[in-house]
């Protein structure tokens, strides 16, 4: 029995900007999912997200087939080769955003944080990397669990000690990022290796849902919906209804059991599937 | 359209609008367009002129010089939250438009006009070295005592003792993110024998804290011997139960 991923994906300008500076992308062949939210003025903070989520599905792949990642920047210990070869794609995105920042006028200063899936090989393991403010939830027999921590200075200033939970939620300092791609020549993503077990939920999101939907609220549309790009509406919907500040995106993956039968019918005629396997991203317009 | 505002400690003097093309210029005499009357001003102190796409900071050979951000400049391109210096005045560079990694100490100072408010709407990005500072200030302001808060506990490492069952250690560290007990490939802790599942439980280490689960529904996982639900957090001295061998949980430095 082996297991394969089920997606929805949807980005919404929201109720207030003029732009949508996310953008998602993800390449089901190579398990890698990818949710970034840009930041800069004069439509570079949408340059920025793109040029991320392009740079990440082009490193895999461009790799994934020859199973030979480039080390791009810092290796980390403790962590599998999968997580690895995620940290070298951000790391990768984070110099392509920097370098276009640094020779362009018009985009200098922008940015993007990620958040990044990447479910691939045998088994049941992936890894998950992000920078920035943007998160991963995982939602498990009703229970959700968020598994990254933003890299937002209340954030920081709650795992220190320094104030409340409730307080960083009505803080006026909740713009600002501590950890973006793009804005120094390096970065250093935080990555993590999971189980997946069948039914599990993962919530890719930019900050523009989780500032309106709490938590609970999140796990409790899975409850209720289980199609995947329904669940993909209600989400952003309730976060415009929340007041809808910032752009919207998430990105939903379902790990499903999969027989060994329908295993190797994707595998060997993956291809004439109706969109089985094929790349999908999106342009935020 | 940037603006520049005239600050004389902290209250605004003055604003001046300066639109994309234009320049102006800084002194104590009365011919320029921004006019400080203040002895430690040069006649001609400085100017702003535009070049291509931005605004530059030209400083003209000016006795007490010019300052950007606290460091003494002759030249430079303007940004988005630059404070510029001029003997006791401060002008504060506003530039939504064209706005970048703003500077944060706007964000936060009781700015009496516009800028902080419309600031507040978009992100912005600390950089490392700010972002310590800033932390370890708040820390310093709150314990009395520098970096108390700023520097994170050292972190404790857990470590697994085999008490009983056929393993290939007789001890482990857990050191990684994720410790997969079974025979898989993947598994640090490696189980023997014919019947061992591939992965039978998974211990994930987070902020310095150890949970394990269960890696299916029919795997039983006991923790001091009650069958754990979900995910648990590993305290010393558990005694953990799977897949028939039974580890001892302890941390370690």
């Amino acid at each position: 029995m082996g297991i394969t991923v089920e997606v929805a994906g949807k980005t919404d300008i929201g109720c207030v900007r003029s732009n949508n500076e996310d953008n998602f992308g993800y390449d089901a062949r190579y398990g890698i999912f990818v949710v970034c939210d840009g930041m800069g003025g004069q439509a570079a903070g949408e340059v920025a997200s793109k040029m991320a989520v392009d740079t990440i599905l082009t490193f895999y792949r461009s790799s994934s087939h020859t199973g030979h990642y480039p080390k791009v920047g810092e290796q980390f210990e403790g962590v599998t080769d999968r997580a690895n070869h995620l940290a070298s794609a951000i790391q990768l995105a984070n110099q392509a955003v920097h370098d276009a920042a640094t020779h362009h006028a018009a985009q200098q200063g922008m940015g993007s944080t990620v958040v990044a899936v990447s479910f691939e090989g045998e088994g049941s393991f992936y890894s998950i990397g992000h920078v920035g403010d943007s998160r991963i939830y995982m939602v498990r027999n009703g229970e959700i669990e968020q598994l990254t921590n933003d890299h937002s200075l209340v954030m920081e200033q709650v795992r220190r000690g320094l104030i409340t939970l409730a307080e960083a939620r009505v803080s006026k300092m909740q713009n600002i990022i501590i950890r973006a791609l793009g804005t120094e020549p390096g970065v250093k993503p935080d990555l993590d290796d999971k189980l997946a077990q069948p039914g599990d939920i993962l919530v890719l999101c930019s900050d523009g849902l989780t500032r309106h939907v709490e938590d609970d609220s999140i796990a409790e549309v899975f409850r209720n919906t289980p199609d995947l790009r329904q669940a993909c509406e209600l989400l952003v919907n309730a976060a415009k209804d929340g007041g809808g500040e910032d752009n919207i995106t998430c990105l939903l993956l379902r790990f499903v059991e999969e027989p060994w039968y329908k295993r190797l019918i994707r595998k060997w005629f993956g291809w004439l599937l109706p969109g089985g396997g094929s790349p999908k991203w999106q342009n935020s317009i | 359209m940037a603006k520049l505002y005239l600050k004389f400690e902290q209250a605004v003097l003055k604003e001046y609008d300066l639109k994309d093309g234009s320049s102006i210029t800084i002194g104590r005499l009365p011919d320029n367009g921004v006019h400080i009357d203040n002895l430690a001003v040069s006649g001609h102190h400085a100017r702003i002129v535009w070049e291509a796409d931005h605004f530059v900071l030209e400083d003209n050979n000016s006795l007490n010089g010019t300052f950007v951000n606290n460091r003494r400049v002759s030249r430079t391109p303007l940004k988005h939250g630059d404070n510029v210096l001029i003997g006791k005045h401060t002008l504060s560079y506003w530039d939504e438009a064209r706005r970048g990694t703003g500077d944060v100490a706007h964000v936060e100072s009781n700015h009496p006009t516009g800028p902080a408010v419309a600031a507040m709407e978009a992100t912005v990005v600390l950089d490392t070295r700010k972002a310590k500072e800033m932390i370890a200030q708040q820390a310093h302001a709150q314990t009395g005592s520098p970096g108390i808060a700023a520097v994170p506990a050292k972190e404790r490492i857990g470590m697994l003792q085999v008490m009983d069952g056929k393993t290939d250690q007789h001890q482990y560290v857990l050191s990684g993110k994720l410790t997969v007990i079974g025979k898989s490939d993947m598994a640090s802790i490696k189980l023997k024998g014919w019947f061992a599942p591939k992965v039978a439980a998974v211990i994930n280490k987070r902020d310095g804290k150890y949970y394990i689960a269960a890696s299916e529904k029919d795997v039983k996982v006991k923790v001091d011997g009650m069958e754990i639900a979900g995910q648990k957090e590993l305290n010393e001295g558990n005694v953990i139960e799977v897949a028939g061998v039974k580890l001892s949980f302890t941390f370690g430095e």
